[in-house]
């Protein structure tokens, strides 16, 4: 090795190493939970110190350590976990119902001309329709129990589940659906084996939205008529000027949206294992 | 596999596509041919002859507009029966590719009934039989192109058709696989004794498989000619330094010429 070439090799090494160094640094800043939690500390940070340092009355905008003693006190005395779970049972007993309805209309829909002909015009009358305009009419008809928590929930979630599997099972490609008569299925047997899995990551897509539909929906009517749920919770803490308790209510519904969407990207994950080379 | 003794006899058939412009695309006419028991028969044309339409037609998945096809059993004196077992390698392989390699392969025996203590043995030994053995638990996304359509190849093997229907079986595959695969393909075929039909664009794959070629013309699909290909077997890469295979494959090639520039006029004129 001549001696250029070992000065030149020195000086790649060095140089490696600083840019190594740079590079870890860089790498934490890249790293999306660290920017993620991180900003969430930096505002929680920011938000405790400047309600310190100005002052401000804790009724309009109390402390992230005051909300937390709220948060903690309504877990074990003040019954919010009650509500979590009735907040939660209306909103998945609903979803399940749109689901299932929602998936089996959908391939009857996508596998059928007529009723689709059918189908598309009641789809465009009610899809943009906002649900939640929807409340008194269906209090008039079921009262404000549990048929009508339901009903809510089931009407937020099905629509979105509908049409993404009525797309999916149409977007399937013909080869397959051509390769599994030749290989003798029936047309029941291509619509369970071949279109209904050939559509999932599209249904799944569908559950994703539905559920964020399903969510507001329930929380929403919970406010208007709930005597129980989270929804009740903070509509009556903001009536008695409970602010701690609404950011505690607030937070709760924040870490159920976090919990049900990372749940969710782990499903997909786990659906699309064939997608992945 | 079991020799089927069933011959699928094509007369005078034709079929026409209404389309939504009015003017009716003839997308075969008057298509006179046969396909012995136990032969390989290749069909080669220029692009958009029909040649997939007629092996649709013999499958069963498109219905003739005009003429008909008998099937006869040779066995039993032409007797006129009824449409013998088929399967279809695609070129676009048409794997599911939410199922794994063995899933994909023993699909056609689930929906059929078969156990699955049966259905997984036999799908084991089909992939075995392409060389695939140890990529059961494989995805379909997974595998390279090769490996891909020799899964389909199992596929349709195992369902033990009658009759083997290769749709441009290696049309999707680089050039050095197609070799490698239609060497194997030719292998399987003269070890089984099966019957095939082998739709292709190549003259080489087309001598490499066939027992007898059926050249087609341009649009509308007709058959130009009936050619025997009398080569020894086995066949490879080195049947094209037989005698005779020059010959051959210059005068299918002058057939297909014609045809394929009477193709392209006619597709520009239309253009």
């Amino acid at each position: 090795m001549s001696d250029q070439q070992i000065i030149a090799d020195r000086a790649t090494t060095s140089a490696a190493k600083q840019s190594e160094a740079a590079e870890s640094r860089k790498s934490l800043l890249d790293d999306p939970r660290v920017l993620g939690w991180g900003s969430v500390a930096l505002v929680l940070a920011v938000w405790e110190v400047g309600a310190i340092a100005t002052g401000v009355n804790a009724l309009y905008l109390p402390r992230p350590t005051q909300i937390v003693v709220a948060l903690f006190n309504m877990f074990y005395t003040g019954g919010l976990l009650t509500d979590l779970l009735v907040t939660l049972y209306r909103i998945f007993a609903g979803f399940g119902i749109a689901l299932v309805v929602g998936t089996l209309l959908g391939v009857w829909i996508a596998t059928s001309a007529r009723v689709r002909a059918v189908a598309d015009m009641w789809i465009a009358a009610l899809y943009p329709l906002p649900k939640v305009t929807l409340i008194p009419l269906l209090i008039i008809w079921l009262g404000t129990g549990g048929p009508f928590m339901l009903t809510i929930s089931a009407l937020g979630a099905i629509f979105p589940i509908l049409i993404n599997t009525v797309l999916g099972v149409r977007q399937c490609d013909p080869g397959l659906v051509l390769a599994a008569r030749d290989l003798g299925a029936t047309q029941r047997q291509i619509i369970r084996r071949v279109l209904i899995p050939s559509a999932i990551p599209s249904i799944f897509a569908g559950m994703r939205l539905g559920l964020g539909v399903s969510i507001i929906l329930v929380v929403a009517a919970e406010m208007v008529v709930g005597k129980l749920g989270l929804g009740a919770r903070l509509y009556l803490a903001g009536q008695i000027l409970e602010t701690e308790q609404v950011f505690a209510v607030l937070i709760v519904l924040a870490a159920l949206g976090i919990t049900v969407t990372k749940i969710q990207d782990a499903i997909d994950v786990w659906l699309g294992r064939w997608r992945i080379a | 596999m079991a020799a089927s003794s069933v011959a699928i006899e094509f007369k005078d058939v034709g079929l026409t596509f209404p389309t939504s412009s009015g003017e009716p695309v003839v997308a075969l006419s008057d298509a006179n041919c046969r396909f012995e028991p136990g032969k390989v028969t290749a069909i080669i044309g220029p692009s958009g002859c029909g040649k997939s339409t007629l092996l649709q037609i013999a499958r069963g998945f498109l219905e003739p507009t005009r003429g008909s096809l008998h099937f006869a059993d040779r066995a039993q004196g032409d007797k006129t029966t009824s449409r013998p077992a088929m399967s279809t390698v695609w070129q676009a392989f048409n794997l599911f590719p939410w199922l794994t390699v063995i899933e994909n392969v023993a699909f056609g025996l689930e929906v059929r009934g078969v156990s699955r203590m049966e259905r997984e043995a036999q799908a084991r030994k089909a992939i075995a039989a392409v060389d695939l053995a140890g990529f059961e638990n494989k995805y379909p996304r997974q595998l390279s192109g090769g490996m891909r359509q020799r899964v389909g190849i199992a596929r349709a093997l195992v369902m033990k058709p009658d009759i083997l229907l290769l749709d441009e079986p290696f049309g999707a595959l680089d050039a050095q696989t197609r070799l490698v695969l239609q060497e194997q393909l030719a292998k399987l075929v003269e070890d089984s004794g099966m019957t095939a039909i082998l739709v292709t664009h190549s003259i080489e794959e087309a001598i490499l498989l066939a027992d007898t070629i059926i050249v087609m013309s341009s649009r509308p699909g007709r058959v130009v000619a009936e050619i025997p290909v009398e080569l020894p077997r086995p066949r490879g890469v080195a049947t094209t330094h037989e005698p005779g295979y020059s010959q051959l494959f210059d005068r299918i090639y002058g057939l297909l010429r014609d045809e394929v520039m009477r193709a392209i006029v006619t597709e520009s004129d239309a253009s």
